[in-house]
Order: C-alpha cells, then sequence, then structure tokens
C-alpha cells in the first residue's frame, strides 16, 4: 500500500484510475443523494438555528436568540425531553425484554411454530397510523372493549390515551404488541447459540436460569445490545404513533380545525420529533424548530457512534 | 500515496461545490399577489376555496352555498377542497405554490394574528372600502374583533360560534330546581343538588367542570368573565387580571363541590365521544352542561329521554349585571395574499360573509349563529327558542372573544396548561403559576415577532 | 392429552429405569404445556386486536359505540361505503406509486452502491460505509426544514409526491447497508471467475450479482415498499398541501376527522389499509423473515 507514485508503473497506474472513475460512478447515486439529502440540509439546519424566518418574508440573522428561547423560555422544551428520555428508558427496556422473551418462547414451541411465529409477527407489519388508530379505538375508556373486560373482571379501567399518566403506558403497549421485528432477530440469534454449551452447562447441574444466564445471555449480548442501541435511535424518531394517538383521543384531528393540543393529554405525548413539525409547520418559527433539529441530531448521533465503534460489525478487514 | 489522496480529491470538490451551489440558493422571496384577474370585465376566472367542513350535511351546505355564488357570477368558478385543516392551508400558502388556494377559510380564531400580521392573509379593509362596505356596521363587534389583528382586517366572519347553558329540565324538575341559574352560587348551587351518587361514582353529575370536559376549557369560562388576556402594553396581564385568578379558582372550588378531581376525571375518562348520541349530556350523565349552538341540532336528532332547554351561561356573582353574555368564536374567511386573482377572490368571500341570504341560508344548514347584524335579525333565521338563545348571546355587548395575537393561539395552550396543573393539585401557587405563565407567554410573543 | 403427549419427542425407553424415565417425561410434558400455553396467551395478546377491529368493522355506527362485542348484524357494506369515500380511491392510487415507484427506484439505485461498498477496495470505503450508517440513523425531522424550503421554493414541488419519491433515486441507506451486508457473503470467487471471462464490473453484477442476491433483493424490496406503504410523516410534511396527493395513511388520519364518531367506518378504513401490507407478507414470508435476521445479526 505504501507504494511512491515514481515507483508506479504506468499500466497499473492507468488501470487505477480506470478504477477510480469505477468506483466514482457505482457510488455516483448515493454520493449526490448524501450531499443534496444529507449534507446540504444539515448544513442548512445549523445555519437557520441562527435566522428569524417565518417561511414567508426574508429570512434575517438573530445570533443565539433562538437558542436562548428554547432552552431558558420555551418550557416545552423540558417537557418533550422529559417524555423522550421516559420514552427510552421505559419503552426501549421493555420491548427488549418482551422482544427477548417471546423470541425464547417461540424457540421452544414444538407444535403449530409456524402459526405461532406469523401470529408474533403479524401486528409489526400493521402501518403505524391505522395500529395507533386501532389501539385509539380498544384503548377508548368509555366504549372500548380494553376497558369493558377489565370491568367486567373487576379491574380499574384508565383512561389510557386520554390520562396523562397512562398514555406513554398505553404508547409502550402499542410498541410492544409490534414486537415482531425484535422477535426475529432474537429468535435467529437464540438459535445460534451452539447446543454442546447448553448439553455441558446441564451436565455441570445447571438449571433453566441458570442456563440462561450464564449461556444464553453472553452469547446473545451483542444483539441484546444492537437492540438497545436502535431502539433508542428509532425513539428518537417516535413520531407518528404520538402524533396520531394524541390527535385521536383528544378528537381533534383532519380538517376539524380545532387547535389541537400538542402532546395531548397534558403534554404527556410530547416528543422531540413532533416539536420540529411543532415549530416548523404549525408556529412556522423555522430558526427554534432549527434548533430543535440540532439537539436532536447531537443526541442521535452520540448513539449511532455506539454502533459504528463496534467496527467488527460494520467494517470489513480484507 | 498521492494517488489515493488525489482519488479523494474531485469527490471532495464536487460534494462541496454541490453544497455551496444549494446553500447559496437557499433564500427565499415573498410571494405578492395581484389584484386585476380581469373577473370584474367579466372574464372567466377559475379560483380555489379551501375549507375545513368534512360532514356530509356541511359539505352539502358550504357546495350549495358556492353555486350560488357561481350562478349569480357566471364568469367565476370555484373550485372547493374540503376538509383541510389550518395549518396545512397555511404551509400551502406560505409555500405559495401554484396549486396554493386563492380564498381560505379557518374554523378557529386563534390564528388570525399569525394570518395578518404574517401578510400570508390579505388586509381586507382596502376592499372593503372600495365597495363601501362599513365593517363595524355590518359585522357585530366581538365578531368584528376576532377577525382582526392590530387593525389589519386581513380576515371576516363566516358564521360564528357561542356558548351557553344546556341544562336537563326532567333533571331540574326531579330536583325541584325551576329556573336556569344565573349566578356562580346559584350555579353551583344546582349542580350538587343535581348530582346523584352511585357508590364512588356518579348516577347523575351535575356538571362536569373539569378543563377537558370537553367544552369546559378555561378560555370559554373566560368568556363569563369577559377577560383581555393582554394589556395595553401587548403584553399578557393574566398575573394582573384578577378575573383570571376568579376563574381558576372558582373552577377549582366546583371540582372540589362536586367529588373532587380524582373521582370526577374517573367519571369524564368514561364519557363517549364529545360528537356522538353518546355525549355524557344526551346521555344524561350531567345533567348541565357548557356548550356551543352546533348542539341544538344534534341534540334534536339524536331525541334523549328527557326534556332539556338552553339559557345563557351563569356570570360570576360580582358580574350579575352582565348575565346573558357568552364566549364567541367562529369560522373566518380571507383572501390569500400571493393570490394571482384577488379581485375574484374578494366577490366571493364578500359574497359570503356579507350576502344576508347567504349568511342566513348557511347559517340554517348548518346550524351556526350567522355573522352579520342584517343575518342575525332576518326573519328567514329558523330559530327555535333553544338556539335562540344563542342568537341572543351573539348580540350580547358583553360577550366577548379570545383575542388575536402574533403566535396565534400559543398563549391559550400555555394557560391551558396551567389550568390542569391547578384542577389537578400541581401548581397551589397560584400567584406564582400565572407569574411563570405571563412570562412564558411573553417570551412566545417576543420570540414571534 | 395424549394427543399432545404424543407430540413428545420420546427417549430411548429400555436404557433408562422406568421410574425416571417418568419423572423425565412428565417433567416435559408440563413444560410443554406450560410453554404452549404461554404461546396461546401470547398469540391472543397479538391476533385480539385484530378480531376486535374486524368484528367493529362490520358493526352497525350505533353498537360500535357500545360495549357489545359481536355483531348484532353483519354490515359488510361499511367496507364498500368506506371504498367509496370520496378521495378514497385517489389515496390508495397515490399510496401504490409512492410505494412502487420509491421501491424500483431504491432498488436501482443502491445496488451499485451497495456492491461498490462489499466488493472494491478503495480509499475511503470505511469512512463512506460510515456516512450510511449515519443517515440510516438520521431522524428525519433533522433534515425536514431545508429540505421542505428546498422542494417548496425552489422546485415548487410540494402539494405533490415527487418530494416523496425523487430522493429515491438517489440511493437508500438502509437498502445500501442491508443489500451490502448480503452481498459480503457472496464468496469473491464468483466474481473473479466472471471478470476472468472478460465481464466488466456492470456486467458482473448484472449477470453474476444479480441473481444470486435476488432473495435479498426481495427483501429489502419489500422493506422499502413497507415503508412507503406506511410513511406518515413524508406525506404530512410533503404532499399534505394538496388533498390530490394524499396517501393512505395521512388520509386515514383525515377519515377520523370527517367521521369522528363512526368507529365502525374508521375501523373498516383501518382494515383496508392494512389488508395489502399483510397480503403481501403471507406471500414472501421466507423473504421477509430472512430480510430481519439480516438486519440484526450480521450488525
Amino acid at each position: 500500500m505504501a507504494l511512491l507514485s515514481s515507483t508506479v508503473p504506468p499500466a497499473l497506474r492507468s488501470k487505477r484510475r480506470r478504477e477510480r472513475a469505477r468506483t466514482l460512478a457505482f457510488l455516483s447515486p448515493w454520493l449526490i443523494g448524501f450531499c443534496v439529502f444529507f449534507l446540504y440540509p444539515l448544513v442548512s439546519t445549523v445555519y437557520f438555528s441562527f435566522m428569524k424566518y417565518d417561511g414567508f418574508a426574508p429570512p434575517t440573522f438573530t445570533g443565539l436568540k433562538n437558542w436562548d428561547y428554547v432552552f431558558t423560555k420555551y418550557p416545552f422544551f423540558w417537557k418533550g425531553l422529559g417524555n423522550t428520555l421516559w420514552l427510552v428508558v421505559v419503552m426501549v427496556t421493555l420491548r427488549v425484554v418482551f422482544g427477548l422473551g417471546i423470541g425464547l418462547l417461540i424457540t421452544k414451541v414444538k407444535s403449530g411454530a409456524g402459526f405461532f411465529r406469523t401470529a408474533f409477527y403479524l401486528p409489526y407489519l400493521a402501518p403505524p397510523v391505522a395500529a395507533t388508530m386501532a389501539f385509539a379505538f380498544l384503548l377508548n375508556p368509555g366504549t372500548g372493549p380494553v376497558n369493558h373486560l377489565l370491568g367486567e373482571f373487576g379491574l380499574p379501567q384508565p383512561g389510557w390515551f386520554t390520562d396523562p399518566s397512562w398514555s406513554k403506558p398505553a404508547l409502550t403497549l402499542l410498541a410492544m404488541w409490534g414486537i415482531g421485528d425484535l422477535m426475529v432477530i432474537f429468535m435467529a440469534a437464540l438459535l445460534d447459540v451452539p447446543t454442546e454449551q447448553y448439553e455441558a452447562a446441564e451436565l455441570d447441574g445447571a438449571g433453566p436460569f441458570q442456563r440462561f444466564r450464564y449461556v444464553t445471555l453472553p452469547s446473545i449480548s451483542p444483539i441484546v445490545m444492537f437492540a438497545v442501541v436502535t431502539g433508542v435511535i428509532q425513539t428518537m424518531q417516535y413520531y407518528t404513533q404520538a402524533i396520531v394517538a394524541g390527535k385521536v383521543a383528544s378528537g381533534v384531528i383532519g380538517g376539524s380545525g380545532q387547535q389541537f393540543e400538542p402532546g395531548y393529554p397534558h403534554g404527556s405525548t410530547w416528543t422531540l420529533p413532533q416539536m420540529v413539525y411543532n415549530l416548523g409547520f404549525q408556529r412556522f418559527d423555522t430558526g427554534s424548530a432549527c434548533v430543535v433539529a440540532v439537539i436532536l441530531f447531537a443526541i442521535s448521533m452520540a448513539f449511532t457512534s455506539i454502533l459504528l465503534r463496534r467496527k467488527s460489525g460494520f467494517m470489513t478487514e480484507d | 500515496m498521492d494517488i489515493t489522496r488525489r482519488s479523494r480529491r474531485p469527490l471532495a470538490a464536487v460534494t462541496t461545490l454541490a453544497c455551496l451551489g444549494l446553500l447559496a440558493t437557499a433564500c427565499t422571496g415573498t410571494n405578492s399577489g395581484g389584484g386585476d384577474d380581469g373577473s370584474a370585465a367579466g372574464k372567466d376566472v377559475t379560483i380555489t376555496f379551501w375549507h375545513g367542513w368534512s360532514q356530509d350535511n356541511e359539505v352539502k351546505a358550504i357546495n350549495d352555498n358556492i353555486a350560488a355564488f357561481e350562478k349569480a357570477h357566471p364568469n367565476i368558478h370555484v373550485k372547493v377542497v374540503g376538509n383541510i385543516a389550518d395549518d396545512k392551508s397555511e404551509q400551502a400558502l406560505r409555500a405559495g405554490g401554484p396549486d396554493a388556494p386563492d380564498v381560505v377559510s379557518s374554523f378557529t380564531t386563534d390564528n388570525v394574528g399569525k394570518f395578518c400580521s404574517s401578510h400570508v392573509w390579505a388586509d381586507l379593509g382596502p376592499m372593503l372600502k372600495k365597495d363601501g362596505i362599513d365593517a363595524a356596521k355590518t359585522f357585530p363587534a366581538a365578531m368584528l374583533k376576532y377577525s382582526q389583528y392590530q387593525g389589519n382586517q386581513c380576515s371576516l366572519p363566516l358564521l360564528g360560534d357561542a356558548y351557553g347553558l344546556y341544562y336537563n329540565k326532567t333533571a331540574f324538575a326531579a330536583a325541584g330546581i325551576t329556573a336556569p341559574p344565573k349566578t356562580f352560587s346559584e350555579f353551583a348551587e344546582d349542580a350538587q343538588k343535581l348530582t346523584v351518587a352511585d357508590g364512588d361514582s356518579y348516577k347523575q353529575l351535575g356538571f362536569m367542570p373539569n378543563y377537558h370536559g370537553y367544552e369546559t376549557a378555561i378560555a370559554h369560562y373566560l368568556g363569563q368573565y369577559g377577560t383581555g388576556y393582554f394589556g395595553a402594553d401587548g403584553k399578557s396581564n393574566i398575573a394582573g387580571d384578577p378575573t383570571v385568578t376568579a376563574a381558576l379558582t372558582w373552577q377549582k372550588s366546583m371540582v372540589d363541590k362536586l367529588g373532587g378531581f380524582d373521582k370526577l376525571e374517573k367519571f369524564r375518562t368514561g364519557f363517549g365521544d364529545e360528537f356522538s348520541a353518546k355525549n355524557p349530556f344526551t346521555t344524561g350523565q350531567v345533567a348541565m352542561s357548557l356548550d356551543g349552538e352546533w348542539r341544538t341540532a344534534s341534540l334534536a336528532d339524536d331525541k334523549p329521554a328527557f326534556e332539556w332547554a338552553t339559557a345563557p351561561f351563569p356570570v360570576p356573582d360580582d358580574q350579575a349585571a352582565t348575565y346573558g353574555r357568552g364566549y364567541q368564536t367562529g369560522t373566518i374567511v380571507g383572501v390569500a395574499n400571493g393570490s394571482k386573482k384577488q379581485s375574484a377572490a374578494w366577490e366571493l368571500v364578500k359574497y359570503l360573509t356579507t350576502d344576508t341570504d347567504a349568511v342566513v341560508s348557511f347559517a340554517n344548514a348548518i346550524h351556526n349563529v350567522p355573522s352579520t347584524v342584517a343575518a342575525l335579525n332576518s326573519p328567514k333565521l329558523d330559530a327555535d327558542a333553544n338556539f335562540r338563545t344563542f342568537i341572543d348571546i351573539a348580540k350580547n355587548p358583553n360577550s366577548s372573544t379570545t383575542p388575536a395575537s402574533i403566535n396565534g393561539g400559543a398563549y391559550q395552550v400555555s394557560l391551558q396548561n396551567l389550568s390542569y396543573d391547578v384542577e389537578s393539585g400541581k401548581q397551589t401557587d397560584l400567584k406564582a403559576g400565572l407569574a411563570a405563565t405571563a412570562k412564558e407567554i411573553d417570551d412566545a410573543v417576543n420570540q414571534a415577532k | 392429552m395424549t394427543l399432545a403427549s404424543s407430540a413428545l419427542p420420546r427417549k430411548g425407553a429400555g436404557t433408562v429405569s422406568s421410574a425416571a424415565a417418568r419423572t423425565a417425561r412428565r417433567r416435559e410434558l408440563l413444560n410443554w404445556v406450560a410453554v404452549h400455553s404461554l404461546a396461546i396467551a401470547a398469540a391472543l395478546f397479538f391476533l385480539l386486536p385484530f378480531v376486535f377491529v374486524f368484528l367493529t368493522s362490520v358493526m352497525t355506527d350505533q353498537q360500535a359505540l357500545t360495549s357489545d362485542m359481536w355483531p348484532h348484524q353483519w354490515q359488510w357494506s361499511n367496507f364498500g361505503k368506506v371504498w367509496s369515500t370520496p378521495g378514497f380511491l385517489t389515496w390508495w392510487r397515490n399510496t401504490l406509486l409512492y410505494a412502487g415507484a420509491g421501491t424500483l427506484l431504491t432498488i436501482v439505485s443502491s445496488l451499485p452502491v451497495a456492491y461498490a461498498l462489499a466488493k472494491f477496495r478503495f480509499r475511503g470505503r470505511n469512512l463512506a460505509l460510515m456516512a450510511v450508517v449515519s443517515m440510516m440513523m438520521l431522524p428525519p425531522q433533522v433534515t425536514v426544514i431545508p429540505m421542505y424550503l428546498f422542494w417548496a421554493k425552489q422546485l415548487h414541488l410540494t402539494g405533490s409526491l415527487w418530494p416523496l419519491i425523487i430522493p429515491m433515486a438517489f440511493g437508500d441507506a438502509f437498502t445500501i447497508f442491508l443489500l451490502r451486508q448480503f452481498l459480503l457473503t457472496i464468496p469473491k470467487e464468483y466474481m473473479e471467475a466472471a471478470r476472468i471471462d472478460g465481464c466488466g464490473e456492470l456486467r458482473t453484477l448484472l449477470r453474476v450479482v444479480l441473481p444470486m442476491a435476488k432473495p435479498a433483493i426481495a427483501a429489502v424490496a419489500l422493506f422499502q415498499f413497507f415503508y412507503c406503504w406506511n410513511d406518515y410523516f413524508g406525506p404530512q410534511i410533503y404532499s399534505s398541501e394538496n388533498p390530490g396527493a394524499w396517501t393512505l395513511s395521512y388520509g386515514l388520519e383525515s377519515f377520523k376527522g370527517a367521521h369522528h364518531t363512526n368507529w365502525n367506518l374508521t375501523m373498516a378504513a383501518t382494515l383496508l389499509v392494512m389488508a395489502p401490507v399483510i397480503v403481501l407478507f403471507f406471500f414472501a414470508q421466507r423473504a421477509f423473515i430472512e430480510g430481519v435476521t439480516l438486519t440484526g445479526v450480521k450488525g
């Protein structure tokens, strides 16, 4: 590799030039996409975070005003950050634990495995808007079947999407319903654990829990890690379910024209991505929206770098 | 070494150039429209009208209205698009594409300040003047007020909503109440009398005071106090205005009298949908409710198993003289500043908002309050006694509205959030809460300026 | 029970003492029962929502507001009513167009990139790969404001499907990443053999790699199709300002707005939006699950 250019014979040099052109040609669609749909908007987002711009009149420079506003004068920012944190801690954890549990279950099922696999996987496919709409109906406090069933058994009937302390748990339930992606990943990882290790552990007198703790977990831990990190990044983008649930539950959707209370009920489903939408496309405060976008970028980049650091998975050694 | 370095150079150069080029073109211009579309001279013009109505009967009513307009103006054709939310039409207007609408309407008056101050909606003042229409004489005062911002009349009212009291006459008789309450203390007394417990819940609740009880938002209560929200200096005066403190305190006292927040909230989450036959007033779950005039129509359709009637919502005891007032809001309509067909667009707006027959027939069709003085007094208005209540509220000089603000309804959302904290007991220091909320509102207004 | 136990694997009966064998078998039986009870409970959790949605979709609108769960009369006409709602067909057509064209463009533009990243050796390759992963993980909200301004103010294309479809012609990070992961598993010898036969890289890609990568391409195509079909944020931002360009996801929400309390119709519409995805899944189940596995295991 450390060849000096002077020692490279002309034939090889022209071959390399051809190779370079070829590489560039193969990469070109993505290179353009990278510039136009990634690099440019990123730079531009930072630029607009220092501008006052309402999407109509020409933008003007305002220095740090937008940043000051978002951090010190815009209480909804901290509320949204808090909700996002809640979702990261509770929703991601529960999803990973539940996904692992369902993955384990499916590897143990002996009869009707195909049926169960499909049944467990199916909800993941439901389009998010449709799934959220369905859950808003199922969990509708007054008339939905879930509360009706809970009532039959004499259990408490929460307000779900209409109660600030139950709306995030309801969203978590929805996220656990669509566990299919994690189930398949965990299932594949569990089947990859060498059976000899289990047999050896069993000979040593290890019970099922010990086997799980000392054999299964260590060998699937990279996948658990992967599920957690991608889960966190997905949560940073968590948007559709939260906004649709809020709109449907508050009854303010579509053309009904009433002022939608963002994050209904009482800001409990208000997340960072919704903030970008609300500030940018409802309040038309493009500058502040870009401030939030930059923050969102910084957080998701931090987690992405965890993935990137695990080079072995992505990079090739050859 | 330098081979590989060279190989990266063009790549980097191309990238940088592309990005710089994009940045350079990222500046943006204002769209300005024009008035002379030739429609006045009889040239054929097609304009686009966006509105938010979506229910079948409403869509039919507005289409009938448009058909009548097209008949009167054979050279103007209207392309109607319904079920459009405010933020979408505003987004389209700001983007200023070729498909953007010429005439826009909005169900909420909250955004008027934003529409006017950003000049996304055109000032109709000059057009009114040119056609010799005296707005102050044509439209009721509160309605005129909510359709303008700092003297910029960028919209006009197109039917209105007024809020009043609905009460269950059968339940009233059973509780021995003879007349609807007129003051808050009478109201509290009646609400307690009408409340029938059922274990740890209610068989019948006198009134649902919680702010999420459908139409019982803080802004609607404040309509009974005539709160102004902003001082002369344009700053939020909710911290200094005694009516806001009074309203928050009064609501909290109602909550406590009727069983406490948690118990009421549990009952509330069991309610059926607001716009259905399962509305808690229609089902008899609550005996009194604060609601808009449109409910008269759905109650007539749903035929509940009891007698009902309407009255103005009670007023605070120290403002007993203002009884008859109520909170008012409504639909507004305006012309896009970027429209190239403004004179035809104005013709349509003028017809929809000022033609007495058009306003009356539209009001009759969708059971809203008419929005001109002439239409309010029109004999063609088919109004029974229950609906008449709301017409009188609309005519009442003490009726009030939520004023337009440069950043739309953001100040109402801030106050709403405080109100939830107060009713649930999360915020007990009212003074500090109001001061913080006032600051939050001022900061948001400053940010929008 | 006999049915159940017959499904159990039988151990060599003669070699172990019969008492020990019986305990072992009993334990396995208990285990079997426990596992399958859990599985049935889980299946109920996953499937009951579909059942309720379906039952509601054939109720009358009055019954949908009551707690009765079994339809008094099966009102199949709800589906017809939804189908004939003004706009529904347009949403359907737009969604198909977005998903179809989007998927096609994504595959065509991403495959060469994935191939280059997997099989070419060049300086900056790892950097490019990191960039791909970063793009893949980027929340779309981060770049939405400049992108919206770009489409609205420079190209005047908002209110149409173009801002959703055109970017797909420039490679999709997720697709590139997945295809590259798969292409890594194809032994180099195949490409070298093709090269010795005098094939250029493009022909190697089309003649040798493409046929071998069919299952992976099928998987990423499905992913992309589902992504477009389900996308809500993109249509909400770029196409919603023109009702003629709404997609199903966006339209479904407004459908609920227009039919406030007609839960029966809303649920029928919800089912009609879910149906194509689920049908497609049943046809291509294997390819799909392989694809999901690829996302995790190789990562």
